[in-house]
């Protein structure tokens, strides 16, 4: 027996077990996961689980006190463009259509870019500042300006992937390799959730599919319930959600009442805990077929709510290959909103997702279109949540793979130079809420974007703040998994304490 | 030197292969080279080491200590003066020696002796006497032995997947003579369904997709042959060593077969990034990396991979070795075998494509007599044509008298008409369909030997940071293979299956007993390494892994011993004493009841329904899934045409995997990403299985075919109660459950009675009834509640 503990404490669960009758466990929780899998993983884990529950999702206390209690990551995948929106190269426009010194793309991998003709692209945005701390932001984001000072804007992030798939996997699991939990599952693996209807880890999509698909959510290693649950804002909220055709809600009652009691008759024979598991997870199910509905139907939320987020705005026409088609405007509104009302409602994690932002041609309209559908909803989003006063434990992170290159992509030696390239070695993403310091700026890039001269901030260093943010130390936080205690920083990095409040 | 270095560059440590105790070893360098040029202190390695300011690369690296200058100058003098080493010296180090490890599973494995039997009467087999021994040790007493039914659904579902039928349920009742649950063995054994279901767990460590995973996730319409290969060669018994070798090196082998070459494909499920912009090489040495710790994982159970940065922290396996390892499959290549027909494939095949050239022969000549016919009057045809409505070619030949017009002009001028003509050109046409839909054979992904590529360790597992050049070998911690030249991938194969290699046979064991009993003798499958856990019973995983050996490797003598020892056959019901000394059952004081895998739910559901189709092998099936699954895919590329037909219900086995979008229920039930192998699935238990169980479009089409079939069974109703038990859990009812039952049904019916439209709706139109419509609802929402029955998906 490797932990006396683990031992010692299913000793005590069978006690009250036998003692409690079959019913006691497990009643509360937002998923199950094998009763002694569980209290083996988590006594292995070292991870402290309150009370006798042992469900995945139960509290758990963080390393030291908490600032962030949920957190809304809004991921636009595909690197939206740093210098046409957060950090403002005029040096750039000035060399326009020039060369690049030789020395600056030497040893550099590209993705697309022929080094030969490569000419520096300028940027038409125009920036000024915004709020008290005078950031300076570009004309695409006229609502997000107005969070100004709740911001942090890192200007000097930094990764080591340049295509998409691993670029996603870097910023979601903390390294560019498969079979990685993302940050939704190790959050909820460290903490629990408080939410009893619904999973502890939401996912929204907009748009048209991401490269790294259900990859971006996984939770790896880690037991399956930590994977991100995919929540939809229309229709059937949940997969499988809707009972068949001809089954209300009464004969669903009926249905489980019925499952739970053979259940039980069956654990009267056999004796086995994991029966109880079981019950519970049915008990849940019918519970979350009111509350996911009940979540996705905003009649409860004013106009005013709802014009704020721009639900219902008009969605101009642009014929754009990567673009998601029609719609996506309400639907990332939606999304948005959802993401409060999950937050309201106890939900730990919540994932955006939104494709795609890889403007390799045509970035001017494209990016224009993308930041109209996006702009007015994260705004409006920050501001619902600090004036009901959820935004100072609710963390919310605008962020991608990489930037996109200073430099124009000449596709296959093409003149016609409309967009940007991938470019790992600088670019921006912007936290604020849940014990953010807003109203900075972190970070400085060179004249021309290409390199970061001050604050180097890489992913694992971003991953580290936002579990601190939490309330965890990054390096305590760990799983064991084939013979080594893995960890969501891997084996680096460090917190900014510049992005604390 | 010793003073400073030796403790990270020395017998005991090597760090970045490096060792500084003896002269040879000096000279020779580490992973990245030599550290020294002679004549060149200012260029050497050394030198900058020792003096440079930098924290980070400095050496010593502890602050604290630091070569003099004095010291430093000394190494530089050395080194101008041309880095003498006296002869003996480099002879005498030049062999580097390493301490023998003393961990349990790199020693020798022999044949255990079997303790004498003191189990008054328990023991079956000698696994019993193992386990008799230690149960006795822990103050743990065996259960007693499950009741006969659940024997056989528990034996059928390990061996097969799939519950007993009527038909076997019936006929194990009625054999009263010893040896029944042997022969019910037997037949499980003998079933096809076994390579399906072993298969499975096999291809869970192959991990087998049918896409490439990564952006694009193109799909690989032919990944199924090495499927079909895993399911033949299990159902065939093929000895354990030679499916090893197959798989790892079929195609060196003398005179390979096609089917050997599709083994390979093993190795052709590793990931495949076609990312506009990707760097291919780096793909490319990622998908060696995989290969090189898959074997490793596999076969070995080491954690090989923790040495692809810097050497291993808690193994013997430094990092030059990883990359001798990653050398044998360097040089591969993938390619796509144009044939590699299945058995029995290609006579038919032959015959197809007799019938086929002869169809096309036959509108080949009626394409030959339109011809003629239209060089009949060619002459007065070409009269016709006017300059401007002719090709360019053909301009000067109307001008000609017809007369005088060669052959070939007059070739031309019949093709030109050929050309213009309806007739011949519909008969073209015929024949270019008829040449797309010519009789293909089926294709396989192998591995081949390419162009021999050079390997170098990369620094810091970094595949741009090329390091010193290695070649293929084994890891020194285990016994050398017979020695070669240059050993290749075939040789590899045959070292992993060596009687000499104490790995293989106990890691192969171990993963064999974990499927009967959900646990390992060794818990972490993965991981025999000094940081796995150690085995809870060693003498009887050494008995199995000898066993194993002794019977020329044959896996289905393994099961055989196992599922017949007293140990398997124990209840599974949890006993209050036997709990707290051993909650986790490590000592296997009675059976374990254990979830279904994924793909097991859906086989249970769909056996007991009697919809499952009873073909094996094939190819990829894409039953119903929900909207909005393949949507998730990049650009949404992904296009989940639903399978029609018997198709619709093929084992779980066969479903697609779609890597970036896999199928929602197999993922839910905890089925792996197949990015990595996967030796051991998780068990969860999650309200989303509830309501996938309940609703989910093909789940729920089992009960409602089962729900239809009992309505439609002309008996009366407590009959039909127990039918439908038995049908699906293989026991009969208690009498407890049968008052549950039919107070559950009369709920049903009554809520049906009061709610017609309801019952309408859910049988819909086209069902075939023979009964009441609101009696049937009932027994659909009744096979519902059924299917959803903890029991159903677990194996008790």
């Amino acid at each position: 027996m490797k932990d006396e503990t683990a031992m010692i404490r299913s000793q005590k669960l069978f006690d009250e077990y036998c003692l409690q009758g079959r019913r006691s466990f497990l009643t509360n929780q937002a998923s199950g996961l094998g009763l002694l899998a569980a209290a083996s993983m988590l006594a292995e884990n070292k991870v402290q689980a309150s009370g006798s529950d042992l469900s995945p999702f139960a509290i758990r206390a963080p390393h030291f006190a908490p600032k962030a209690k949920s957190a809304i990551c809004i991921y636009l995948e595909g690197a939206p463009s740093q210098m046409d929106l957060f950090d403002p190269k005029p040096k750039l426009k000035e060399l326009n259509g020039q060369k690049l010194p030789d020395s600056m793309t030497k040893n550099v991998r590209f993705a697309f870019i022929q080094k030969e003709g490569a000419r520096i692209l300028g940027s038409p945005r125009k920036f000024a500042k915004y709020g008290e701390c005078g950031m300076e932001l570009s004309d695409f984001l006229p609502h997000i300006a107005t969070c100004a000072d709740d911001i942090a804007l890192v200007r000097s992030m930094h990764t080591e992937a340049f295509n998409h798939h691993p670029g996603q996997l870097m910023m979601n699991t903390g390294t560019p390799n498969f079979g990685r939990p993302s940050l939704g599952s190790w959050v909820n693996y460290g903490l629990g959730s408080p939410s009893q209807n619904l999973p502890g880890y939401v996912v929204l999509s907009a748009g048209r599919g991401t490269s790294g698909g259900t990859s971006n959510w996984s939770s790896g290693f880690l037991p399956t319930p930590y994977t991100g649950v995919l929540f939809r804002n229309q229709g059937e909220p949940v997969l499988n959600l809707n009972n068949p055709s001809g089954f209300d809600r009464s004969i669903q009652q009926a249905s489980i009442e019925g499952i739970k009691n053979l259940n039980a008759l069956r654990n009267e024979m056999v004796g086995d805990p994991e029966i109880n598991s079981r019950i519970a997870s049915y008990e849940l199910a019918f519970r979350m077929q009111s509350a996911a509905p009940e979540l996705i139907d905003l009649k409860s939320e004013t106009k005013q709510t709802l014009d704020a987020y721009g639900l219902d705005r008009d969605e101009p026409e642009l014929k754009a290959s990567r673009g998601g088609g029609k719609g996506q405007f309400h639907s990332f509104a939606s999304n948005c909103l959802l993401a409060r009302r999950l937050v309201e409602r106890g939900v730990r994690f919540v994932s955006l997702f939104h494709a795609s932002w890889d403007h390799h041609s045509n970035l001017d309209a494209e990016l224009k279109q993308n930041c109209l559908m996006a702009d007015q909803p994260v705004a409006a989003l920050i501001k619902d949540l600090k004036q009901r006063g959820l935004l100072d434990s609710t963390l919310v992170i605008w962020l991608s793979e990489f930037g996109r290159t200073p430099l124009g992509e000449n596709r296959g030696g093409s003149a016609n130079v409309t967009g940007r390239d991938h470019h790992p070695f600088a670019f921006s993403i912007w936290m604020a809420g849940g014990g953010i310091k807003g109203g900075q700026v972190i970070g400085k890039t060179d004249e021309l974007g290409w390199n970061i001269t001050e604050e180097p901030i890489h992913i694992n260093d971003l991953h580290a703040t936002l579990l601190h943010l939490f309330g965890m130390d990054h390096l305590k936080l760990s799983y064991k998994f084939q013979g080594r205690d893995f960890r969501l920083t891997d084996v680096a990095g460090k917190v900014v304490k510049k992005l604390l409040a | 030197m010793v003073k400073n270095c030796i403790s990270c560059h020395g017998v005991e440590k090597q760090k970045g292969g490096l060792r500084l105790d003896s002269g040879a070893s000096i000279i020779r360098g580490g992973n990245s080279g030599p550290i020294l040029i002679p004549g060149k202190s200012n260029e050497s390695k050394i030198l900058h080491a020792v003096r440079g300011k930098d924290p980070e690369t400095r050496m010593p690296p502890e602050p604290k200590v630091l070569i003099s200058n004095d010291q430093s100058a000394l190494i530089a003098t050395w080194v101008d003066q041309g880095a003498f080493i006296a002869k003996q010296d480099l002879v005498a180090s030049s062999v580097v020696k390493k301490t023998p490890s003393t961990h349990w599973s790199f020693q020798p494995l022999v044949k255990p002796i079997i303790p004498s039997d003191s189990s008054s009467g328990w023991v079956r087999t000698p696994v019993d006497v193992f386990i008799y021994e230690q149960m006795r040790k822990e103050g743990l007493s065996p259960a007693k032995e499950a009741d006969s039914l659940t024997l056989l659904r528990r034996v059928y579902l390990d061996l097969t997947g799939i519950p007993p039928s009527q038909l076997e349920v019936d006929a194990f009742l009625n054999d009263k003579l010893p040896g029944a649950y042997e022969r019910a063995v037997d037949r499980a054994l003998a079933s096809p369904r076994y390579g399906e279901k072993w298969g499975r767990f096999w291809l869970d460590l192959a991990r087998y997709a049918d896409s490439d995973g990564y952006e694009k996730d193109t799909g690989r319409p032919f990944a199924w042959r090495y499927r079909q290969w895993v399911i033949d060669a299990l159902n065939a018994d093929m000895p354990f060593d030679q499916f090893t070798i197959e798989q790892l090196a079929g195609d060196l082998l003398k005179n390979s077969s096609a089917e050997q070459k599709a083994a390979t494909g093993f190795h052709r499920n590793t990931l495949t990034n076609k990312e506009g912009g990707a760097d291919q090489e780096q793909f490319r040495v990622e998908a060696v990396v995989d290969r090189a710790n898959t074997t490793a994982k596999v076969f070995l159970g080491l954690t090989l991979g923790c040495a692809q940065c810097h050497d291993h922290k808690y193994d013997p396996i430094s990092q030059r070795e990883y990359y001798q390892f990653f050398a044998f499959f360097n040089s591969d290549t993938e390619v796509n075998i144009a044939a590699a027909p299945l058995p029995g494939e290609q006579e038919l095949f032959a015959k197809k494509q007799q019938e086929h050239k002869s169809k096309v022969d036959v509108i080949k000549v009626s394409l030959d007599v339109r011809k003629k016919e239209l060089g009949k009057d060619l002459a007065d045809w070409a009269a016709k044509l006017k300059p401007e409505g002719v090709p360019a070619k053909l301009k000067p030949v109307i001008s000609v008298e017809a007369s005088k017009r060669t052959d070939l002009q007059k070739n031309d001028l019949i093709n030109h008409r050929v050309s213009l003509d309806e007739k011949a050109k519909g008969i073209q046409k015929q024949i270019a369909d008829l040449e797309k839909a010519a009789p293909a054979p089926t294709m396989a992904q192998a591995l081949a030997l390419g162009k021999e590529r050079k390997t170098n360790i990369h620094i810091r597992g970094d595949f741009l940071r090329k390091g010193v050049e290695v070649d293929p070998e084994t890891p020194g911690v285990l016994p050398a293979p017979i020695t070669k030249e240059k050993l290749s991938r075939l040789e590899l194969a045959q070292w992993i299956t060596d009687k000499e290699n104490p790995l293989t046979r106990r890691v192969i064991a171990n993963w064999v007993w974990h499927k009967f009993f959900g646990r390992g003798i060794v818990t972490t499958l993965e991981d025999f390494g000094t940081q796995g856990e150690k085995p809870s019973n060693p003498q009887l995983l050494d008995y199995l892994a000898f066993t194993l050996g002794d019977n020329n490797w044959s896996l289905k003598s393994l099961h055989r011993l196992i599922v017949t020892s007293a140990v398997y056959r124990q209840s599974s019901i949890v006993e209050a004493a036997n709990f707290k000394k051993d909650p986790y059952n490590i000592f296997l004081s009675r059976q374990s009841r254990v979830r279904l895998d994924a793909e097991g739910v859906r086989d249970v559901f769909l056996s007991v329904s009697g919809l499952v189709d009873q073909r094996i092998g094939g190819q990829s099936i894409k039953p119903p899934q929900p909207p909005g699954i393949s949507e998730l895919t990049y650009a949404n590329a992904v296009k989940w045409n639903e399978s029609k037909g018997l198709d619709r219900y093929r084992r779980g086995l066969y479903i697609w995997f779609q890597r970036t979008s896999p199928y929602p229920s197999l993922m839910l039930f905890d089925a792996p990403d197949s990015n990595l192998a996967c030796v051991r699935r998780e068990r969860s238990n999650t309200p989303l299985q509830a309501l996938a169980l309940m609703n989910d479009v093909a789940f729920y089409e089992c009960a409602k075919s089962l729900g239809v079939s009992l309505a439609n069974a002309d008996l009366p109703l407590e009959g039909n109660i127990r039918r439908a038990f038995v049908t699906c859990l293989s026991r009969f009812p208690s009498e407890s459950e049968m008052v549950q039952m039919k107070n559950l049904f009369d709920q049903f019916r009554k809520h049906y009675g009061s709610n017609a439209d309801q019952a309408k709706q859910v049988l819909g139109n086209g069902t075939d009834l023979k009964g009441d419509v609101v009696l049937s609802a009932a027994w659909v929402a009744f096979a519902r509640v059924l299917l959803n029955l903890d029991e159903i998906i677990v194996r008790d």
